[in-house]
């Protein structure tokens, strides 16, 4: 190494320093200035000039939780969220296993269409279908269209698990006459664990985030959380407290589910075409 | 060598399950939804085939070229930024080592964000009245902004929107793509004098191709049929200065409830994902090493 860059070494380290602190700055200030609206009286709240300081008060969550329906709503939300990923990964698992086991691709591609297609192209068909088969505004239709999100995103964070998996641990079980299906939850699915736990995760943050289908889908007995605060807003609730009060509540379940599986999410999030 | 005493049994049955699925909730769908394209159909008033009708109407309506022209600006605009400053903040992390835990957190904490979220605290950050925004614009000297009130600048706050969330997911691909990349390289490289810039932009860019290609397709898809945050945030207004393809089709679906013209407006997007995923897909072949 010359000298002039032995030199500058500590000077770059303090500049990349400064970088990254305002980085960290610029991506979480948003997050950290909702979380503090939802703490705020209705006068703190609109003060101009905005203010950091703030006696906290839980009036906007006490508004949210008793004078509407967000409870119910959040309820409905982990319903189509949990029943969507079960769904998803009983179709994903063995789908799985098998596309590894017999190495191929067309099942695959299949899936992958379902993730790239824009979801309002599904939207009128679904609407029409399942008014015909009388499922309209009900968690069934929600876990059931949920289930095209889940179903790529468990698929995709398998496979290579399941690719990694050894042959001769799957044929010697065949020789010894187990049935197909024992050998994948005796013998296959322990050993892909690590793989089932990420798809598990983040089938469930996607469904948990996801705002199209229940836009239209959903009843009123089946309103979403998501919905049910984007309806806030067109409802033009000025209450700008309540409204950040409900953003937390949604926010919160995928940042701490995030924070489980971070090491792995951008593998996973990237159709296993980036190793993270 | 001792042959198996039994043939191994076919596992194929274990995928039906869910290429059935696939095929009624997806294929199905998507062939319904290129018939109904062909219908002259407005829910409680006409029925009719009409055969190419609705893509004719497609190419004399403003309003369908308008929504080509912001799907294009939101696309091209919004991929641009995110992969230079992507691959920008892939580097700069890549250097760093400290507090790296952290760092990730803060980093995967937007795009994991539901998008509801997302757009709502974007309508009170970016208030043109009492938002933060444009009190700290204001308190550096800088015009304030209308943001997404404003007709000219709606899609470019959208696209500033969308590069908060999904640049930092760029740049972790990046950041997994550099630190799978052979170190040898760079020590061949340095002995050859190749530092700073010329080692960035001879040896570094060329190596991340194929990852940047990947950053590419993934943030293609998703910014073509963009969404949540732009109906969450404007509906698509003011009037339709941000109604993309999708938004448009959307719009015209469930606002004006035409279907048939709807179905023909996202068989046409849907096209043009797909387009972009193929062009894509033989560019990634073209940059592999």
């Amino acid at each position: 190494m010359n000298r002039a860059t032995s030199m500058s070494a500590p000077l770059g380290r303090w500049a990349r320093g400064i970088q990254v602190v305002v980085l960290m700055v610029v991506l979480f200030a948003p997050i950290l200035w909702m979380a503090m609206a939802g703490f705020k009286s209705r006068v703190d709240i609109t003060r101009y000039p905005p203010t950091l300081f703030f006696t906290p008060t839980l009036d906007n969550y006490r508004e949210l939780f008793v004078r509407t329906d967000f409870l119910e709503n959040t309820l409905n939300s982990f319903i189509v969220a949990a029943g969507s990923t079960l769904l998803g990964l009983l179709l994903a698992v063995p789908a799985a296993f098998a596309i590894s086991w017999h190495r191929l691709v067309w099942p695959a591609t299949l899936t992958l269409f379902a993730r790239m297609a824009p979801g309002t192209l599904f939207l009128l068909p679904w609407f029409i279908m399942f008014s015909k088969v009388g499922l309209s505004g009900t968690h069934a239709a929600l876990i059931i269209t949920h289930a095209v999100i889940t179903l790529p995103i468990a698929l995709w964070t398998l496979l290579p698990h399941f690719d990694g998996l050894p042959r001769e641990l799957t044929e010697s079980a065949q020789i010894d006459g187990c049935r197909s299906l024992d050998i994948l939850l005796r013998i296959a699915l322990p050993v892909v664990m690590p793989g089932l736990i990420v798809a598990t995760i983040l089938s469930f943050i996607f469904s948990w985030n996801y705002f199209l289908f229940a836009l239209v889908l959903s009843g009123i007995s089946s309103k979403t959380a998501i919905v049910a605060s984007f309806n806030f807003i067109g409802e033009g609730v000025t209450n700008w407290g309540s409204l950040m009060a409900a953003a937390t509540v949604i926010a919160a379940p995928p940042i701490v589910l995030t924070f489980l599986i971070q090491r792995r999410l951008v593998s996973g999030l990237s159709f296993g075409a980036v190793k993270g | 060598m001792t042959q198996p005493a039994q043939r191994v049994a076919s596992l194929h049955w274990m995928m039906w399950p869910a290429v059935a699925f696939v095929a009624v909730m997806v294929i199905f769908p998507f062939g319904y939804a290129f018939w109904l394209s062909l219908l002259d159909y407005k829910i409680g008033q006409s029925d009719a085939f009409i055969g190419a009708g609705n893509y004719r109407a497609l190419l004399v309506d403003p309003q369908f070229w308008n929504g080509l022209k912001l799907t294009f600006i939101l696309y091209v605009g919004a991929l641009v930024i995110q992969l230079v400053l992507g691959v920008a903040l892939g580097v700069l992390l890549h250097q760093v080592e400290t507090l790296k835990g952290l760092v990730r957190t803060v980093m995967v904490s937007p795009f994991m964000l539901p998008p509801v979220v997302v757009g709502m605290m974007s309508i009170v950050v970016l208030d043109p009245g009492m938002g933060v925004a444009n009190y700290l614009l204001k308190s550096v000297g800088l015009p304030p902004s209308l943001f997404l009130a404003s007709n000219d600048f709606v899609i470019f706050t959208v696209i500033l929107i969308d590069t908060w969330q999904w640049a930092p997911f760029v740049a972790l691909i990046v950041l997994g793509g550099l630190q799978s990349l052979p170190t040898r390289v760079y020590e061949a490289a340095a002995i050859d004098g190749a530092v700073g810039w010329r080692r960035f932009v001879y040896i570094t860019l060329p190596m991340l191709g194929p990852t940047i290609v990947t950053a590419a397709v993934l943030r293609s898809v998703d910014l073509l049929r963009f969404f949540d945050v732009i109906y969450i945030t404007t509906q698509g207004g003011p009037g339709y200065a941000s109604s993309t393809l999708n938004i448009y089709a959307y719009r015209k679906g469930f606002e004006f409830s035409d279907i048939g013209y709807a179905s023909a407006l996202m068989i046409t997007l849907s096209t043009i994902v797909f387009g972009a995923v193929l062009v894509f897909s033989q560019l990634r072949r073209k940059v592999a090493w």
